[in-house]
């Protein structure tokens, strides 16, 4: 029902962008002809006003903003229509992706896996390889970039699947580089029961100060 | 025995005619993003240096071709390091070991990556070593060239071109 709901938003959404860019292509044209217009009649008036009289000079100056403001304006209402046929289009592809998020990932079956990091300082992570029931679902590498951007507070999502209802294990396994530069290697592990809602998972690193080691583990978001 | 090699013999060239290609990147396409563990330590992600030139090379210790063109792709890469040129040699070899040795003792002035199960390779649909890919500032494979002759710069006036397109 909900997936249906989002399915008629979408081409909503669509149609409206559609209309915008037809309304874009149709657009654009008129406000190029108005300025040539004028500036192919002005050298005309401009030749005739002197010979007619010197208030002419004013006559030919008081058409001229008229002339600028023309463009302008076009150019503003074309920004405004650029904009919201953006705008149009960001919210459609939002649209999309909660769709597509609903339709592969289903509530009932949705077990997804996030992982954070705290500080950092006895650990630099290299890599993480996720199993659920002894199965590797993922196996990631980090770049410098992405552990910066753990250790500012990010939190990623590492893995999203299905999984039936029931007792499952997960597995985490950790590398990188430990406390003194040394090549590390933890695991982490826990048994959790999928029921009828979307499961969460958070793999958490962070400092242990008191032994200077770094300590992982796995948080069952209820 | 002819009744029993017959159906073999055609199973055969159905086969080789009908034999599932693998989906090789072709120019124009969006270069298939990766990440490889850096012999220097760490790991590269392709997709971290979108709005970069960069040039993959896929070599292996045991070719001296890949050897000679890791040389010029170096004088390369200095030349034109801060036009927004990125180098990525990527190691197929399947001993690691030789490929470290030999990252240690060239500190070339780019990464020298490992793709050990050779999916990177099989991505991009590397059929030969040394074979170069370049990749514009928007992730597009613009270029592919296999095999490499110490008087073949054609690759160069290419990195120049993309160097010049802006994002």
């Amino acid at each position: 029902m909900t997936s249906a709901r989002f399915f008629r938003r979408t081409v909503a959404t669509l149609t409206v962008a559609l209309c915008l860019t037809c309304q874009l292509a149709s657009g654009a044209e008129p406000p190029a002809t108005p300025p040539a217009a004028p500036a192919a009649a002005a050298p005309a008036s401009a030749a005739t006003v002197p010979a007619a009289a010197p208030a002419g000079a004013g006559a030919v100056a008081t058409p001229a903003p008229a002339v600028s403001a023309g463009p302008d304006t076009s150019t503003r209402a074309l920004d405004e229509q650029i904009q919201d046929l953006k705008q149009s289009v960001v919210d459609l592809n939002r649209d999309l992706f909660v769709l597509e998020e609903e339709l592969l990932f289903p509530a009932n079956t949705q077990v997804a896996v996030f992982l954070s990091m705290d500080v950092g300082e006895f650990f630099a992570l290299d890599s993480v390889t996720l199993k659920i029931d002894n199965h590797e679902v993922s196996n990631y590498l980090y770049t410098p970039r992405e552990v910066a951007a753990l250790v500012k507070g990010g939190v990623q999502r590492l893995y999203v699947g299905n999984l039936k209802a029931g007792n499952h294990e997960l597995v985490a396994l950790f590398s990188g580089k430990g406390p003194n530069d040394r090549d590390y290697s933890r695991g982490a592990s826990t048994k959790f029961e999928k029921g009828v809602g979307a499961k969460y998972l958070e793999l958490r690193i962070s400092d242990r100060v008191r032994s200077q080691q770094p300590e992982f583990e796995i948080k069952d978001w209820e | 025995m002819i009744r029993r090699i017959g159906p073999l013999c055609v199973g055969a060239v159905l086969f080789t005619l009908f034999r599932p290609t693998l989906a090789a990147t072709a120019i124009g396409d969006l270069a298939p993003d990766f990440t490889l563990p850096a012999a220097s330590g760490g790991n590269v992600r392709l997709s971290e240096h979108r709005g970069d030139v960069v040039l993959l090379t896929f070599w292996s210790s045991h070719c001296a071709v890949c050897l000679a063109q890791l040389e010029a792709l170096s004088q390369l890469q200095t030349t034109y390091r801060s036009a927004g040129l990125v180098t990525l040699a990527i190691s197929v070899d399947d001993d690691m070991k030789s490929a470290t040795q030999f990252a240690k003792s060239h500190p070339e002035r780019f990464p020298v990556l490992f793709d050990r199960l050779k999916e990177v390779g099989r991505a991009y649909g590397i059929e030969a070593i040394p074979t170069t890919v370049l990749i514009d500032r928007r992730g597009h494979v613009r270029y592919v060239q296999s095999d490499y002759h110490g008087t073949d710069n054609s690759y160069v006036a290419r990195v120049r071109a993309l160097l010049d397109d802006p994002l």
